[in-house]
Order: C-alpha cells, then structure tokens, then sequence
C-alpha cells in the first residue's frame, strides 16, 4: 500500500494527544541558541521528567562516577542530544496509558520495543552512529502501533497474535485488521507530534527503505531499524529457526556482518534487556538466553529434517515388513501346499489300473482325488472339487479330503459315505462353500463299481472305442442341504476305463474353445491305445498350456478296468 | 454393469448378469445377504448371467442356506441356458426354487 495513502486513513485529530513539554524540550535542544540553564529551566517544567532524568542519569546506565543533583548538572554532564533521546523515551513510553487502550497487553509491547531498542544500541557501532541515538529510534519504531490500537481498540484481540509474527507478517496481519501500518502511521504521527526529522524516517521506513531525498544519516538509522526489528524478532517470534536466519540475512546485507557476528549481536540483546528496563523502569519477563533461542531453532530444524528422513526410513520400514510378511506368507503358502500334497495318494499308486493327475491354478487347491485299499482287496476313490479358489477352498478340501479318508475306512458303501460326508459339512457351512464329489469303490476282481455322485460331473465309462454310459449327479453337492441321499449306481467295466475330471480339465482351452464333453472324449479315444499311466499324462499335456498355467484346479483320475486288452 | 437390488411387490429382487465369477460373487454375495437382512422374500434374477463359476453359485447355496435357516424364501428367476446347465450338471436345481419370473414365482406364493 502506498504510504501516503495509507496515512491518509489516519486523520491528526484521531491521533493521541502529543507530549508539548517533551516536545518543547527537544525543539529547544536542537536550538543552538538555548543554553543548559534554559534548557534546565524548560525540563523542569515538568516534575514527572525531571524527577525520571535525575534517576535516570544516576543509573548504572550512564555509569557517571559524582551524582547528578540538578537539571543543570545534568545537561552539563551527558550533553543536550543525549538529554534529548532521554526525555523522548521517556515521554513517549508515557504518552499512551494502559487505559487508554482497554485490554491491551502494553508491557508486552513495550518488551519488545525495549528489545528493539537494545538491539538497535548493539548495531550503533557498525553504523557509526550515536548509541543512544539508535537506542531510541529502536524504541519509537514500532509506536505507529501502539496508535493503531489506540485507534481501533476493537482489534485489541489480535495483539497476542501479531506479537508473534514475523515483522513482515504482522504488516500483512496489519493491512488486514486496520487497512494501514504500524509504519505509516508512525510517519504521520511523528511529522504531527514534529519529531527529530531522522527519527521520523526511522518510523516511518524501516519495512521498505528510505526514500532517495532523506540524508546519510537518517538512512543509515533506517536501516538500524529494520535491523533491529528482525533482532528482536529473534526472541519474540514463534518460529526461532526462520527469525534467526533473516535476522542473520538482514545484518549481511545491511551491515556485511558474518553469521557469527551477526549471533554475537543477537547474544547481547538479552543480556543488555534488565539494564536497559531498569533504566526506562519497563517491566520485562525473564529473558530468554541466545543459547536457548537456537537451540529451539536447532531443534524445528532438526525436527523438520528429521521428520523427512523419518518417512523415508518408515517407508524402508514398511516395505522391508511387506517383503517379510510376503516370505512369510509364501512359506506358509508352501507349507499349505506341502500339506495338501500329502493328503493326494503319493506316488505311483500301488493300484494297476488306476491313476490320478492334480494341477493346480495357485499354490494350493481345491480339488483333490484319494484312493485307498479295503480289507478285502477292494479300492476305494473319490475325486471332488470344492467351490471358488484359494486358500478358504483349500482349507475345505482338506476337512473333506480327511473326513472322506477317515470314514471310508469303515463305510464301504459310496453313498451313505457322501451322505455322512453331507451332514457333515453342511453342520460348519461357511459362505455357501460347497464340495462336489464322486466316490465309489472298485473290484478289481471283478470289474465291478459302486459309484455315488454329489453334485459333480458326470463319471465317463469308455470302452475301447465309444463312451458306454455316462453317470451324472443325482443329488445336489455336500455341503448345500442337510437332507441329501446320495443313491448308489453299480456296474461292471468290462475291461472299459472310467474317466472322473474335474471342471479345469472340462473348461481347459483347447485353441479357442474350451474342451468340454464332445472334446474330452475325442482326447480319450485318441489315447485309448496307451498305457493307463501315459494315457492320462497325454490328456493332461494336451490340454496344459505352453506357459505352464491352468485357470482352473485341473484333476483326472482313470480306473482301468481288468477285462479289456488297452491299458494293459 | 453393476448388480443392483429392486423391491417388487414387496419381493426384494437382486439382478445379476454377464459373468459371475470369482471377482464380483462377493459384491453378489454381499446384496443377496442384505436383502435377504431386509426382505422376507428375496429372488435372484439370473436372466442377463452368461456365466456363472463355482464361487457364484456359492454365494446362491449362501443366499439358501440363509433363508432356510430364517424360515425365508429364496429362488431364482429366469435362470439362463448357461446358469441351467451349471445347475443341472450339479442338481442344484433339486434345491434352488426356480421360476420363470417374477409373476410366477408370486403366484408360486414367493
């Protein structure tokens, strides 16, 4: 916003009233015509200023070694331009009571324009300016402030929260809340109170520089200003990390100072504060050491680094625990896998004449086949296949793979075995899951079979040349309803070879087309001629894909029966 | 296109279609159920299923085995030739109320 603008919002007759008798006492100091006794006689006009500078000039402050008794003596002693600076201060930490702006924290603002001021004093050596000079134009900066809420005391709310910002930012807070500038208004109320000319433009420029037509002298305290404004900030604001490097920026670039003179200044802010408020006799909180500040700096830094090397490393974290929970997982896959594999016979089995072949889609599966040799020489088989995929399929399988093991052993008829079977699994249905299974028990004796069909497809018996009957389910699958009777169909193979598949081997695709029935039992016929053994391994390869990869669990069993010359 | 649920006459009627297989039986399975949690009588509309898999027809046996043990009734209408076959083959269709539609499944007293 453009300065003039800006101080147009404020009109002089808004403004607080100016300190007369301050005033007069600084026009009569730059008038080399008033000599100390009439300049003593001007102060002492006013008993409050009178009374603060005699305690003042006998403070550690100025350090004088005889007490300074009188007015006069004091004019003698510390100068005109000193006395000036004094009277100033003094007068303008007086010129706003607390009541005057009801709610405002005003030893809060007056900390930190003390910590302003200090900061200032400090840089008056790399300025080449008076000490005291800078100590006030520390101290009067920021006083377009104090107006500000003056004026608008409805905003007095908001104080807490722009002390806490950064110069800049509470500028920016400042355009928001009051439409103008702690600068701006301090340059009108410095040229209507007739302030020192420099002191006005250290007012009134210390955000955004000095305008080319203002001297030396009052350009360089300009800049003093805005240095003292980030120092302070140091120790005011919240966020010490960023206050500590613009702080350390402002001083390289307005007075070339290294990072470590630029923290040496800062250092002495703290220190110099009890003094310096004993002296204006301003109420300070305990003072917060440099050490501390960059510590808390130290620590957001590092806080902000670490949080970034923090993700990374929970990240590695993370993907190191997916990878272990993955081999983990896999293994356990393995072992499922193991597991199920020895619920299938092992091996060749001892049987001639019959074969079983499982692949599976995944690491596990849900079909299975089982054989197993009665008491009497007879052989007991199933081949079932458990509905979906996966591990919960599995895990059927397995209960029924053993439920069928177990209790085969003692009911050698086929469908009361499926009836138990059954009642068995509907009693712990989970999900619907349901099991299609074919069992029966074969005489190799005497050809003959004994067949029960849960639901599964239909049992394939082929002669030599041409399928001879085909045995499909007549009840529904285990594990649907509890009241299922499984019927038994007997007969005799007379030398055929019964086909029991599964649905991985009924859907394989064969080119385009899945191989269903018609193509199933061309690819039996095609390899009538071989051995049992290689007979199913034929069929299988046929329908096994080149990469190795079956959609579906894929089981075939084949039952030779003794009669026919194939297979033999 | 999604499976979506419809009351008709107060049967709550859960479509299905094109192919129910493993990656989609468990939204089916999910609709049947909380229609069934809604409705006394819940059909499943299998008209526009142009293939089913074992994982589907699971989540049908699921819907079934609800409804029996609730004393609720469950069937399903206007099985397509593909789903027939699946049921068939399986004698499902021994177990599973089967309508041609919607009507009459009511006259059927649902």
């Amino acid at each position: 916003m453009d300065k003039a603008t800006a101080g147009m919002a404020i009109r002089p007759a808004d403004l607080p009233a100016p300190p007369r008798h301050a005033i007069s006492v600084v026009q009569a100091c730059s008038n080399p015509s008033v000599d100390a006794r009439d300049l003593a006689s001007i102060i002492t006009n006013d008993p409050v200023v009178t009374a603060e500078l005699l305690r003042i000039s006998n403070s550690a402050w100025f350090g004088l070694v005889s007490p300074v008794k009188s007015i006069t003596r004091a004019v003698t002693v510390m100068g005109g331009r000193a006395l000036r600076n004094l009277v100033l201060c003094i007068a303008m930490r007086d010129a706003l009571r607390a009541d005057e702006i009801p709610g405002f924290d005003i030893e809060l603002y007056w900390e930190d324009a003390l910590r302003r001021a200090v900061s200032a004093r400090q840089l008056s050596g790399l300025a080449g300016l008076d000490a005291d000079e800078c100590f006030t134009a520390g101290l009067l900066q920021d006083f377009g402030l104090l107006v500000l809420f003056y004026l608008y005391p409805r905003h007095v709310k908001h104080w807490e929260r722009l002390a806490a910002a950064m110069p800049e930012e509470r500028r920016e807070m400042e355009l928001d809340l009051f439409h103008t500038t702690h600068d701006a208004v301090g340059l009108v109320l410095a040229k209507n109170w007739e302030l020192p000319a420099e002191l006005a433009v250290a007012m009134g420029y210390h955000h955004d520089g000095v305008p080319e037509d203002v001297e030396s002298q009052g350009a360089l305290l300009c800049r003093v200003a805005t240095c003292a404004d980030w120092m302070a900030a140091v120790y005011r604001c919240e966020d010490k990390r960023q206050a500590v490097q613009c702080a350390r920026a402002v001083l390289a670039e307005h007075f070339d100072a290294s990072a470590e003179h630029a923290d040496y200044l800062l250092q002495q802010v703290s220190g110099a504060m009890s003094d310096a408020a004993a002296t204006l006799n301003i109420r300070v909180s305990e003072q917060m050491q440099f050490d501390e500040v960059l510590r808390i700096a130290n620590l957001r830094l590092a806080e902000e680094n670490l949080s970034y090397q923090e993700l990374n490393w929970r990240l590695e974290q993370a993907l190191a625990e997916r990878d272990r929970i993955a081999g983990e997982l896999q293994q356990e896959l393995e072992l499922a896998r193991e597991v199920q594999k020895s619920l299938l016979p092992r091996g060749p089995t001892p049987f001639p004449g019959i074969v079983g072949l499982n692949l599976s889609a995944k690491a596990v599966s849900g079909d299975f086949y089982d054989f197993y040799q009665l008491a009497d020489g007879r052989i007991g088989f199933c081949i079932a296949d458990v509905s979906g995929k996966g591990m919960n399929a599995a895990l059927l399988m397995a209960k029924t793979a053993s439920l069928f093991r177990c209790l085969g052993r003692g009911i050698h008829d086929p469908g009361k075995l499926l009836t138990m079977l059954n009642r068995e699994i509907v009693e712990t249905s989970v999900r619907g899951m349901f099991v299609t299974m074919l069992a029966g028990i074969f005489d190799p004796e005497t050809d003959e079979i004994v067949l029960a069909n849960a639901g599964h497809l239909p049992a394939l018996h082929v002669g030599c040349a041409a399928l001879i009957a085909s045995f499909p389910a007549r009840e529904p699958p285990l594990g649907v309803v509890p009241e299922s009777v499984y019927p038994n169909e007997t007969f005799s193979l007379q030398g055929g070879c019964l086909y029991l598949y599964t649905d991985g081997l009924l859907e394989a695709r064969v080119g385009e087309r899945c191989l269903e029935q018609d193509g199933l039992m061309r690819l039996f016929r095609e390899y009538a001629h071989l051995p049992v053994r290689e007979r199913a391994q034929a069929i299988v390869d046929a329908v096994f894909c080149p990469e190795g990869v079956v959609d579906d669990d894929l089981t075939l069993v084949l039952i030779q029966g003794q009669g026919c010359h194939a297979g033999k | 296109m999604p499976f979506s649920v419809q009351d008709r006459q107060g049967i709550s009627v859960v479509t299905l279609n094109g192919e129910v297989d493993l990656n989609n039986s468990p939204d089916a399975r999910k609709l049947i159920l909380a229609s069934l949690k809604q409705r006394k009588q819940v059909m499943v509309d299998l008209s526009a299923v142009e293939y089913i898999d074992s994982s589907g027809v699971a989540s049908l046996v699921e819907g079934l085995q609800y409804a029996r043990s609730n004393d609720q009734a469950f069937g399903l209408i206007g099985a397509s030739k593909a789903v027939m076959s699946v049921l068939r083959l399986a004698r499902l269709d021994r177990v599973f109320p089967l309508f041609e539609s919607l009507e009459g499944a009511l006259q059927h007293g649902g």
